[in-house]
């Protein structure tokens, strides 16, 4: 049975937790559904690709087509909240 | 205990090697004790992958294979998918073939690589360590294998820092950019402390966990070489250098005092027992002159360049290092600089851009003439000397991910393929750039102090790996054991053994599961380099 946004949200929480947990940034608190990537997590676009990578290997254990999430009308998008990568993950387990 | 240890020297070449192992004027002796190696031992140049370049060339030396075979051909990977070209970038999960560090693990050796591309993400189940090159410092501790090592490797080698271990993208890119005086010495002093970081993690493992195949890459030897090489090619030097001449001389030579210092305590530390193997994925020459590949391509009318709406994501895509075309217009192109490749563009269906695909063959014929008959407008001389047809020189499941053409330019350059004119123009001062020739050297326990002997091929350097720890050769390595880098007793009392074929790993089993539904890449990877926008 695919996983919901919200279990989504659960894993992808652990995984940025531990992703970020040497970075130099001053997030501070429990992240949400609306922690931002860049906005509060000082991602940068090196970061992206590696976020990508561990989601495949660690959460999905599959490959998923994420530039439907990074491109909006042929353009990249700015930030992605945690929900938003959440819903996206829900929505392709979903079919 | 380690019966082997493997030194890589990204971009090592004789024509450097050979002037830092005896004395210079003035200068004296920079590897006393490479020198005493070299003497006791056999060594061959290497002649690295059609292209040689770093990604394929060292996943050659890893997976004993070819790129046609193990499919990694640059550091970029694009698909053309009639309209748009799609890009990303190699990991670990596009090497379509088993590495030495898997079988070795397989067949129950412990290993230890460091700093070798495409290592990461690490198999799951491999019984060693892998700390991967080309990863970001903020990025080490999860890509290193097993996650635990990176705490250990911290907490206990004394000034460990992994920002000056790892890469910087930034800086990394400054190494096929022309830098003015100032920043070339700095560039050179950037590498020493990376390197001694290299240094300490290959000691602290080869003193605590004693792998049997123990590996480590420095690659400061290529990055300085591309933008040092008048300082380090003697038929470059000046007579008497001074001021920053003199110089970046210096700092150059103490990158290889300091590197012969590393090599000699990783070797003394491996023991006596120990075979020694050094390798180089390619060599190095100097590059004279640039070729404007694409505004080549474009005079003669294979491709027309993308519109320049004069914005700042205009400017900087056409900046770039990616081919930015009218992709409706474009039969012919070079993706990127280091591909040295030419992509023709076939019609996948009536309609798509492209040529239609019975007229390949005449298509191709064509073009090759076209690339041959550039000369050089100060010296009537070829510019491109030879080019390579994918099928003569990459065979295997993947060769139709090849360039169709590949280059082999007259100074072994890179091209570029910015939109500037003229489409030939000499530089101002040579560069280092890429020979295919590398090195490839042993010494040890069963081991001839033979001197230079044939050449070698790049996919021979795993099966002699293998051998030389024990095991026996896989039967689909396109490469065989270099039978002249052992002594006739050795081979004599341990007969090199043909043996199963390599396996694909479970990760990359399921992998491909999963790329069946694939469509695109993620072409997000690239934004990192600062290629797209």
């Amino acid at each position: 049975m695919p996983l919901t946004s919200e279990a989504y949200t659960t894993q992808l929480i652990t995984l940025l937790e531990d992703f970020t947990q040497d970075w130099d940034h001053d997030f501070q608190g429990a992240m949400t559904r609306d922690t931002r990537l860049f906005a509060n997590l000082a991602f940068e676009s090196i970061d992206i690709i590696q976020l990508v990578v561990a989601i495949q290997e660690e959460v999905v254990r599959a490959k998923v087509p994420f530039e439907k999430l990074l491109m909006r009308e042929g353009r990249y998008v700015d930030d992605l909240s945690i929900g938003q990568i959440a819903d996206f993950l829900a929505a392709q387990a979903a079919g | 205990m380690t019966t082997t240890l493997f030194i890589g020297l990204d971009g090592c070449t004789y024509t450097v090697l050979d002037q830092m192992t005896r004395e210079l004027p003035g200068e004296g002796l920079t590897m006393p004790f490479m020198k005493s190696l070299m003497e006791r031992g056999v060594r061959a140049k290497l002649r690295s992958t059609p292209n040689p370049l770093t990604p394929p060339a060292w996943t050659s030396i890893m997976t004993g294979k070819g790129p046609g075979e193990h499919g990694v051909f640059d550091f970029i990977r694009a698909e053309d998918h009639g309209g748009e070209v799609y890009w990303t970038l190699y990991d670990a999960r596009d090497i379509d073939s088993e590495t030495i560090w898997s079988i070795l693990s397989r067949k129950g050796k412990s290993v230890a690589a460091l700093n070798f591309p495409l290592t990461a993400p690490a198999p799951e189940d491999l019984k060693g360590s892998i700390v991967p090159g080309f990863i970001p410092a903020k990025h080490l501790r999860r890509n290193t294998h097993p996650r635990e090592l990176f705490e250990r490797i911290k907490q206990q080698i004394p000034g460990f820092d992994p920002k000056e271990l790892a890469w910087d993208f930034d800086k990394e890119k400054q190494a096929m950019e022309s830098l003015s005086a100032d920043e070339t010495a700095k560039w050179v002093r950037y590498h020493l402390p990376r390197e001694e970081q290299w240094f300490k993690v290959a000691e602290f493992i080869l003193k605590n966990d004693k792998p049997d195949v123990m590996a480590v890459m420095f690659d400061g030897t290529d990055k300085i070489q591309h933008q040092a090489w008048p300082w380090l090619d003697a038929a470059l030097l000046k007579a008497n250098p001074q001021g920053h001449d003199k110089e970046m001389r210096e700092v150059c030579l103490e990158y290889f005092r300091n590197l012969d210092g590393y090599i000699e305590k990783l070797v003394t530390l491996a023991g006596p027992e120990a075979q020694v193997f050094f390798a180089s994925d390619h060599g190095f020459t100097a590059s004279t002159f640039v070729l404007r590949i694409n505004a080549y391509l474009e005079q003669k009318g294979y491709l027309k360049w993308a519109v320049n709406d004069g914005s700042e994501q205009a400017i900087r895509r056409e900046a770039s290092d990616f081919a930015n075309l009218d992709w409706s217009q474009t039969t012919a192109y070079c993706r990127t600089p280091s591909s040295n490749g030419i992509h023709i563009r076939v019609a996948a269906k009536p309609g798509d851009p492209g040529i239609q695909p019975e007229d390949y063959e005449s298509f191709r014929e064509r073009l090759i003439a076209d690339l041959m008959s550039l000369r050089d407008p100060d010296s009537g001389k070829p510019v491109i000397v030879d080019v390579l047809k994918r099928e003569d020189w990459f065979p295997g499941q993947h060769m139709r991910r090849a360039c169709d053409l590949t280059l082999v330019l007259r100074d072994h350059g890179f091209v570029s393929i910015r939109n500037l004119l003229p489409a030939v123009a000499q530089r101002p001062q040579p560069i280092g750039t890429h020979h295919p020739d590398g090195i490839f050297m042993a010494v040890g326990p069963g081991i001839p102090t033979a001197g230079m002997v044939e050449l070698q091929d790049i996919v021979d350097v795993a099966p002699t790996l293998l051998y030389s720890a024990g095991l026996p050769i896989p039967s689909d390595f396109e490469g065989a054991t270099a039978e002249s880098f052992f002594t006739p007793e050795q081979l004599a009392a341990r007969p090199i053994k043909k043996g199963a074929r390599t396996r694909l790993t479970e990760r990359r089993q399921l992998g491909q599961e999963m790329d069946a539904g694939e469509k695109q890449q993620i072409i997000e990877q690239l934004q990192m380099l600062g290629y797209m926008e």
